[in-house]
């Protein structure tokens, strides 16, 4: 079975003051870490257990510049072939629309049996890469996926809907599902094992390799337009506890009693 | 003095290298964690010597986990003896109970290393990445953050905010450098430690400086959960530091910082543990004591303070030289020290086996000894300690101190020398 996961390289924002950058769009990534996109983890690690499982190959893409690599080498350590970097100047204002454009164009001819995507980056949250993908690859698809399975050149998909509630699905070959966390539990990628990795091929594509017209990629970028980022303003239910650990630990027991119906 | 850090101005532009910088150093064979090169490839047998074993057990009759525990590092090194395929080990679990305490390599009749042993068990289960969550969480962090603990490097040095505590960043020079560490760095409970060791080096007129956000967790405990490469990152982001900085002394809140400095790094830095350099200031009198601390107290030895390093008299020294304090022993003191259990890893994990810890059982003998305080002079035993002091249901009776705390209560009422709040 022949499989193609794509990943994102994104800031990790949990413990971080986020601020906005000067041009009201965009949030100052430059102090924040980076990391593997979270859903994309789980997509990764459950395209390695097919292909542990099948045989076949893997391949992994990735939209982003050099520094970005780190999550193809883990791409690699974890049990990818072969990895794809497709990068451009002109793509940090990309939408999702012409993000999926250009990853199509990155598969280009190639053809694979499954591709999996991770059902949302954590940095944007649109989405809508992975299904704008399928449609433009001419393949059904199955988005939010948490459980998967094997049957006979189909893939039986239990999708995560709202409050408990799951649909299966059944879908033929050649598919993309974009992957839940949770799905499964990612293996842990040692730094010896991405030192090792750094022998298998990583391929870097330009615009001009794509073989897509910049045009279409404006275009579809300008299907969605960020207008502005705000902070979220302060709920109204929220209330600060402030003192010692010790005096924050009783007024929050205090809140759970009065308010929470736990104790 | 002023020329110990001349170099300062070259490591101001200094980041932690990125994964490519540190593969294009591998390839220049740029390396200095030598003793781990080389490794692969010469099986576990032949590495730790381990038909030279007599299977007399003293190793799993001294282990401090081995009562709760079904670790058994003699059937290990047998296991290992025999299976150099490595199959059976990398199946058993128990080897994430070991604390690396070292008493098993202390008590080999032939010198073996157990404790090295169970750790490359440890390493075989990290390359197959099937591990504890709770260590994954702690892995990735050390690599992501530069510390074990998942917080923000932005928010390293806030354990000092308002302190006035000098560090490099902000162009304070001195010969000595004190590595902070993550645990005091971060753990709300350290902190306060961290902070009482700041303001006695400030009143003993000790120059010092720190490396604020720049520093990175040492490596020790992500070295003995077997994660070699993540050990040989860190270690060589800090190496980077000290190389630039030069500092005539490094001193450690850490007796894990320190061990790794001294024994793990390659080459070494001859580190010196915060109770040494406490022991020396009292020593030379340049402690202003000012108050009597009327308690009775029995000091925990640390194991890797003790036993790995052979430092038990400085934290005595120090003790003793607190006004008021009355010193007993336990009798497991010194080199029959009982691991608190929170060493090689174990902060990470909860561990397999039931009943009681080992911290829960040491707090419990304090306090039927009638003693006041256990003191400890390590961020993870006093974690552990305090943790068994309110499982133990000893709050009302017992106190858990650090060191540096208990000399500072000898000293905190003088006009606040770093700008410190006098605590309860």
């Amino acid at each position: 079975m022949n499989l193609a996961v794509f990943v994102k390289h994104v800031p990790d924002a949990a413990e971080a003051d986020l601020r906005i950058g000067p041009d009201g769009r965009s949030v100052r990534a430059e102090d924040l870490p980076f990391q593997m996109n979270e859903w994309d983890r789980f997509a990764l690690e459950e395209a390695a257990r097919l292909k542990e499982a099948t045989g076949g190959s893997l391949t992994a893409f990735l939209i982003g510049p050099g520094e970005h690599e780190d999550s193809l080498r883990r791409c690699l350590a974890v049990g990818a072939d072969r990895a794809v970097r497709v990068w451009d100047e002109s793509f940090p204002t990309l939408g999702p629309a012409a993000v999926a454009r250009a990853l199509a164009a990155a598969v280009g001819e190639e053809r694979f049996d499954l591709y999996l995507c991770g059902a949302q980056a954590a940095d944007d949250g649109y989405a809508v890469v992975g299904p704008t993908l399928a449609v433009l690859l001419g393949v059904p698809w199955a988005a939010l996926v948490c459980r998967l399975e094997l049957q006979d050149g189909r893939i039986v998909c239990d999708r995560e809907l709202e409050a408990g509630w799951f649909e299966r699905v059944e879908l033929a070959l050649p598919a993309l599902v974009t992957v839940q966390t949770g799905i499964n539990e990612p293996r842990y990628v040692s730094i010896l094992g991405i030192r090792k990795a750094r022998s298998k091929p990583l391929e870097v594509r330009g615009l001009a390799d794509l073989g897509v017209d910049p045009d279409e990629i404006g275009r579809l970028g300008a299907l969605t337009r960020l207008e502005a980022l705000e902070p979220p303003p302060p709920g109204r239910e929220a209330e600060m506890l402030e003192g010692s650990p010790a005096e924050v630990a009783r007024k929050a027991v205090a809140v759970l009693r009065e308010k929470g119906g736990v104790l | 003095m002023a020329q110990a850090c001349s170099k300062r101005r070259k490591w101001r532009g200094f980041r932690p290298p990125s994964l490519l910088a540190f593969q294009r150093a591998k390839a220049q064979k740029r390396w200095f964690v030598g003793k781990l090169r080389d490794i692969e490839g010469v099986p576990l047998a032949e590495r730790y010597e381990l038909a030279a074993c007599l299977q007399c057990g003293r190793c799993t009759g001294g282990c401090p986990v081995g009562l709760r525990s079904p670790l058994n590092s003699r059937r290990l090194l047998y296991e290992a003896l025999i299976r150099e395929d490595g199959e059976v080990l990398v199946e058993r679990e128990e080897v994430w109970d070991c604390t690396a305490c070292r008493t098993c390599a202390d008590r080999c009749p032939r010198g073996l290393e157990p404790v090295s042993v169970i750790r490359e068990i440890r390493t075989l289960k990290i390359e197959e990445g099937r591990i504890p969550q709770t260590v994954m969480d702690a892995l990735e962090s050390a690599l992501k953050h530069g510390n074990p603990w998942g917080r923000s490097r932005r928010k390293r040095f806030a354990w000092a905010d308002g302190l006035g505590v000098p560090t490099l960043e902000e162009g304070d020079e001195a010969p000595n450098l004190w590595f902070v560490g993550c645990t005091p760095a971060y753990d709300p409970r350290c902190q306060e430690a961290a902070r009482a060791l700041a303001g006695i080096l400030r009143a003993a007129g000790y120059p010092f400086t720190t490396l604020g956000n720049e520093e990175s967790c040492c490596g020790s405990e992500m070295l003995r959960l077997g994660e070699l490469g993540l050990f040989e990152e860190l270690a060589e982001a800090n190496r980077a530091l000290l190389d630039e900085v030069a500092p005539e002394t490094v001193l450690t809140t850490s007796p894990h910082c320190m061990n790794a400095l001294r024994t793990d790094y390659d080459p070494a830095v001859s580190a010196l543990h915060f109770s040494q350099v406490l022991a020396r200031l009292a020593d030379e009198g340049r402690i202003p004591f000012r108050r009597e601390v009327p308690l009775r107290v029995a000091f925990h030895d640390p194991c890797y303070l003790g036993k790995q390093n052979g430092v038990y008299e400085e934290p005595r020294a120090a003790i003793a030289a607190v006004p008021g304090v009355e010193l007993v022993e336990f009798d497991r003191s010194r080199e029959r020290s009982l691991c608190c259990e929170g060493g090689g890893g174990r902060m990470w994990l909860e561990g397999l086996g039931e009943g009681e810890r080992n911290a829960q059982q040491r707090v419990r003998t304090a306090a039927d000894m009638g003693v006041d305080a256990v003191v400890t002079a390590c961020p993870f035993c006093l974690l552990t300690l305090e943790d068994a002091r309110k499982t133990a249901g000893l709050e009302d009776a017992l106190e858990i101190v650090d060191l540096a705390e208990l000399v500072w209560r000898g000293v905190e009422d003088l006009p606040d020398p770093c700008g410190l709040e006098t605590r309860s």
